[in-house]
């Protein structure tokens, strides 16, 4: 008899699931939870992603983009938990989804959302103020181990991937740098172009209106392989004449920031398939190329079991400094 | 009846105590000074020791100098009304809280338009129906800014 | 003279009946946004910022512009009429708007508002006009201990202003502290004061603390009197407004000195809500009507507004030529300004002289037709105070709630405005000040990051707010104005003494 009861209430428990099963559609409007303030690179992600679907009316659904970019994008991914089973909000971020837990006491784990896919890579660069003596990246961290904390290496909040790659930089060089946390990107590169600090390590787009200008000099990117893009952008050099950070002699070889879309717990399996078909059509649009190459994102589409590895990697690297520098809250 | 004594005293232990919990969340963080410059902790714990001190001495100046004797804070019908007006603003939130803005929304131009406007019933509820209908298409059709939704609008089928 | 060929070169691309439509309709749903509860210009930006996407850069930058000037004004009318500020960086107009509306010179009132605030924003416009360049190099020589000093002189421009005790008053800045330090540190990464608490997560919002302390709070006062109170009999005409108009002119100091504060607070970038505070704490220190200040006096309006939007609109330099935005609105035209594959900085003036001096243009007429706009609406905004207490109180009360979820879509900030609401009462009746509280709640924050940093920057020297001529002068300046009065004090007492001394003489 109690098996009978289970069974029945496992088989009313999967009806709904079954329905979902043909495939899942929308039926009501769907939120885009942004985890940074408006305006942020986050924030452009999500209203880009959001405009292409309208564009290309992928979905029918109307869509509303909501800011929660409080606690450094935490706000947002507590909100997400506590939206379980609801396939309506899809949450924006990058890897704060997984670091942030490490370094502050938060309303979630990194397992309390589900990973969608990611669209793209942000790549991250070494800049200094082109008033100063350092035309390759060897010479700058010579100069930094020569006097060790002296050196002003500027970048966007605290115990975040500026601050993480920094630690990187210093673990793999010897190099000692003052680390400054400004509010955001543009508040570094600004900095740096007033020659306030000696060095930041801004994404391409934060840096390329002062590069242009010619107040700050890019001295290596970090990436396997140089950027994409042989037009020239100032005098004689391109994007692509800039060297890898390995090749400049600085052995940290990758650090990218990936572009990342989460679901709540507890979603149907179809819903999920549902936003990896819509993202993956979003990511062939020609608006979302043109996208990345005017911010020299790299694109890189993950979804399913390839997104899931990439997680695992990129958070076991990151991990590691964290641990290293003693930024993780018990 | 509230005597402005009571008022002064009872604000001066209030803000006090919310000192206290700021000095008390400031203390986690470390509250010294290091070579890379003041901890975490260090300006909420001085602020919230500064709030500690300011209300000890506002609560010292209302003992000692009694030059509030005797003056009211807030009379009988005056009392009445700030509650009743605070107390329908509170029903207000929790109702919103539970069943959304929008009914909420009604619930509470109805009741204070008829209870506290002295208006016949009718006058509150249409109040409250128009202002929720043109709250829902401004806001919401309009400009896409969702308010919170309860499980009426859930019946309904609008999201 | 060269930026003068360059302007109207703008205005040649700007001045199509293309741009003209789009910044009529820009302006009107600016407007629109601005005096709607819970609404203000970040969301008309955003609403339509999808839309810009296939748009000519130009055009979505004067639309989107457009709205923001719209907001502005917008934001000033529930200000004056209701006690609530559309937009952070009208709070400061309240102080001496709603009495004077409530005296029932409502017409008054926005006509003041609205014509400075027009004003500012031309003197604004000028000076990016004519300075550019120059301007982006200035701001550069910014970093934080620069930021730190404006904060401080921000500040003490302030304090040591109101007649209150000043232990209510260091509870009240406490207060505001306290309340600006809740949530995500990005000095250290670490969340202070948030208690385990998720709904503290994102810090307390500037926004819904303003609405609950002056909105909620001032309707307590009111409702003490009883629930009965009639409307307002204004009398309202169109002549008011020319008649109020006629008076400007009298106020010449105050607008000058109001938009040489904005424009400096928009430049440097303190930003215009700080901005407005000094020039309505500058107003009352040096005005002759300095104790009917509070009570509905028109510098008290004049003030504020003109800094307000002489702030605004030069700080749409900063945000072009160095991709700082000085608000939550500029943040989200950057964001705009990237997704049309325009990059703030330097060269943008270079490489897109139409995009950018057609924007400059564009502010021009933008404005005029804010002003012209906004002022018709008066008469009909101003009638809004006739409708009876009883009925109008409760909706407001609504209005101030839906306003306070709409910041940042969460429950828990309608307790808090609930919450906030009570605290206003209870100080404005125990003569706690307020207003420190809020400017506090403003800059306290930012002044801390600022100065953290500098700290770090200078390995723990204090010398380093010294270590210029910048930042020396601007830390001078804030401690002159920290002491002010009590340099004003002694300097009367001496030449009391001194003219007591010759009476006695003779």
């Amino acid at each position: 008899m109690r098996k009978l009861i289970s069974l029945s209430v496992a088989l009313l428990a999967s009806v709904p699931i079954a329905a979902d099963a043909a495939s899942w559609q929308p039926i009501k409007p769907i939120e885009f939870v942004v985890t940074s303030g408006a305006g942020g690179g986050t924030d452009n992600f999500a209203r880009v992603v959001q405009a292409i679907i309208l564009k290309y009316k992928f979905i029918d659904q109307a869509i509303i983009v909501t800011n929660k970019g409080g606690g450094s994008g935490a706000e947002g991914f507590v909100y997400a938990k506590m939206q379980a089973k609801d396939p309506y909000k899809l949450t924006f971020g990058t890897s704060n989804e997984y670091l942030l837990p490490y370094v502050a006491r938060l309303g979630y784990k990194p397992a309390d959302l589900t990973p969608v896919a990611n669209m793209a890579a942000d790549e991250f660069l070494l800049w200094v103020n082109s008033a100063s003596s350092f035309k390759d990246a060897k010479a700058y961290i010579d100069a930094a181990k020569a006097s060790p904390g002296t050196y002003k290496a500027g970048g966007s909040q605290s115990k975040d991937t500026d601050q993480i790659l920094t630690g990187m930089i210093e673990a793999a060089t010897g190099a000692k740098f003052i680390y400054v946390p400004f509010q955001g990107g543009n508040a570094a590169a600004v900095q740096l172009a007033g020659g306030h600090i000696d060095s930041n390590v801004n994404n391409p787009n934060e840096n390329i209106g002062h590069w242009k200008s010619g107040a700050v000099r890019p001295l290596c990117v970090f990436s396997p392989t140089r950027l994409p893009g042989t037009a020239k952008v100032v005098g004689d050099m391109a994007w692509s004449d800039i060297p890898t950070c390995k090749e400049a002699g600085l052995p940290v070889d990758q650090f990218q920031m990936p572009r990342t879309v989460w679901l709540p717990l507890g979603v149907p399996a179809e819903a999920v398939d549902f936003y990896v078909d819509i993202l993956k059509k979003v990511s062939e649009t020609p608006e979302w190329k043109e996208w990345l190459d005017r911010n020299l994102q790299t694109p890189r589409f993950l979804a399913g079991k390839d997104f899931t590895d990439f997680i695992v990697a990129d958070d076991l690297k990151s991990k590691k400094v964290i641990e290293a520098q003693g930024w993780i809250v018990k | 009846m509230i005597s402005r004594f009571t008022a002064e005293l009872a604000t001066a232990v209030g803000t006090a105590t919310f000192g206290a919990v700021v000095l008390g969340g400031a203390v986690e963080y470390g509250i010294g000074w290091d070579s890379a410059g003041p901890e975490p902790g260090a300006f909420p714990f001085y602020i919230g020791a500064m709030i500690v001190v300011a209300s000890g001495v506002n609560a010292a100046r209302t003992v000692m100098q009694r030059p509030l004797a005797g003056r009211v804070f807030l009379d009988r019908a005056r009392f009445s009304r700030i509650a009743s007006f605070f107390g329908l603003a509170a029903a207000f939130v929790l109702l919103s809280v539970y069943l959304g803005l929008y009914v909420a929304t009604v619930l509470y131009l109805s009741a204070a338009i008829w209870w506290q406007g002295r208006y016949r019933p009718w006058v509150g509820a249409v109040c409250g129906i128009t202002a929720s209908l043109f709250f829902y298409f401004v806001l919401e059709k309009g400009f896409q800014v969702p308010l919170l939704k309860g499980p009426i609008e859930a019946m309904l089928g609008i999201y | 003279m060269e930026n003068i060929a360059s302007l109207f070169y703008g205005f040649g691309v700007a001045l199509s009946a293309y741009h003209i439509g789009l910044m009529l309709v820009g302006v009107l749903l600016g407007i629109l946004v601005g005096v709607l509860p819970g609404l203000g210009a970040p969301n008309g930006v955003s609403l339509l910022l999808p839309l810009t996407f296939s748009m000519d850069p130009v055009a979505a930058i004067i639309l989107l512009t457009s709205i923001y000037w719209g907001a502005l004004f917008g934001g000033s009318t529930t200000s004056i009429l209701f006690n609530i500020p559309g937009e952070p960086s009208s709070v400061a107009t309240t102080f001496d708007g709603y009495p004077l509306a409530h005296k029932g010179k409502p017409t008054e009132a926005l006509s003041y508002a609205f014509l400075s605030a027009g004003f500012g924003a031309m003197v604004g416009i000028i000076l990016i006009t004519l300075l550019s360049s120059s301007v982006a190099e200035f701001a550069l020589r910014f970093s934080s201990p620069e930021f730190f000093a404006v904060y401080l002189l921000a500040f003490c421009s302030f304090v040591g202003l109101g007649g209150s005790s000043p232990f209510k008053t260091m509870v009240s800045i406490g207060f505001g502290f306290a309340f600006a330090a809740v949530g995500m540190d990005s000095v250290s990464g670490n969340l202070r004061l948030t208690y385990g608490i998720d709904e503290l997560l994102a810090g307390i919002s500037f926004l819904v603390a303003v609405i609950g302390l002056f909105g909620i709070g001032e309707l307590m006062l009111t409702i003490e009197e009883g629930f009965e109170l009639a409307g307002i009999r204004a009398r309202i005409s169109v002549k008011d407004v020319l008649s109020t108009a006629a008076t400007m002119p009298r106020y010449w100091v105050a607008l000058l000195r109001s938009a040489a504060i904005g424009c400096w607070m928009g430049i440097t970038p303190g930003g215009p809500t700080a901005a407005s505070f000094m020039s309505y704490a500058l107003a009352k220190r040096f005005s002759r009507n300095r104790d009917k200040f509070g009570t509905g006096e028109p510098e008290g309006i004049i003030s504020p507004e003109t800094a307000d939007h002489s702030a605004g609109t030069s700080a749409m330099l900063p945000m072009i030529a160095l991709g700082v935005p000085g608000s939550a609105t500029a943040a989200v035209m950057m964001g705009g300004l990237m997704i049309w594959g325009l990059n703030p900085g330097p060269m943008l003036f270079v490489e897109r002289p139409d995009f950018v001096w057609g924007l400059i243009a564009s502010m021009y007429l933008g404005n005029v037709v804010a002003v012209i706009l906004v002022l018709t609406t008066v008469p009909l905004f101003a009638a809004i105070l006739r409708i009876p207490f009883s009925i109008i109180g409760p909706i407001i009360v609504v209005t101030c709630f839906i306003g306070a979820y709409t910041v940042g879509n969460r429950a828990f900030d309608l307790w808090l405005a609930l919450g906030f609401g009570a605290i206003g009462y209870v100080f404005k009746k125990l003569d706690y000040p307020i207003a420190p509280m809020v400017l506090a709640m403003v800059i306290g924050d930012k002044a801390e990051d600022a100065f953290r940093q500098s700290m770090i920057m200078s390995s723990g020297s204090m010398k380093i707010f010294w270590s210029n001529t910048l930042v020396a002068s601007l830390m001078a300046g804030a401690l002159l104005l920290a002491f002010w009065p009590l340099i004003t004090a002694g300097v009367d007492r001496l030449l009391g003494s001194v003219g007591a001394a010759r009476r006695g003489h003779t």
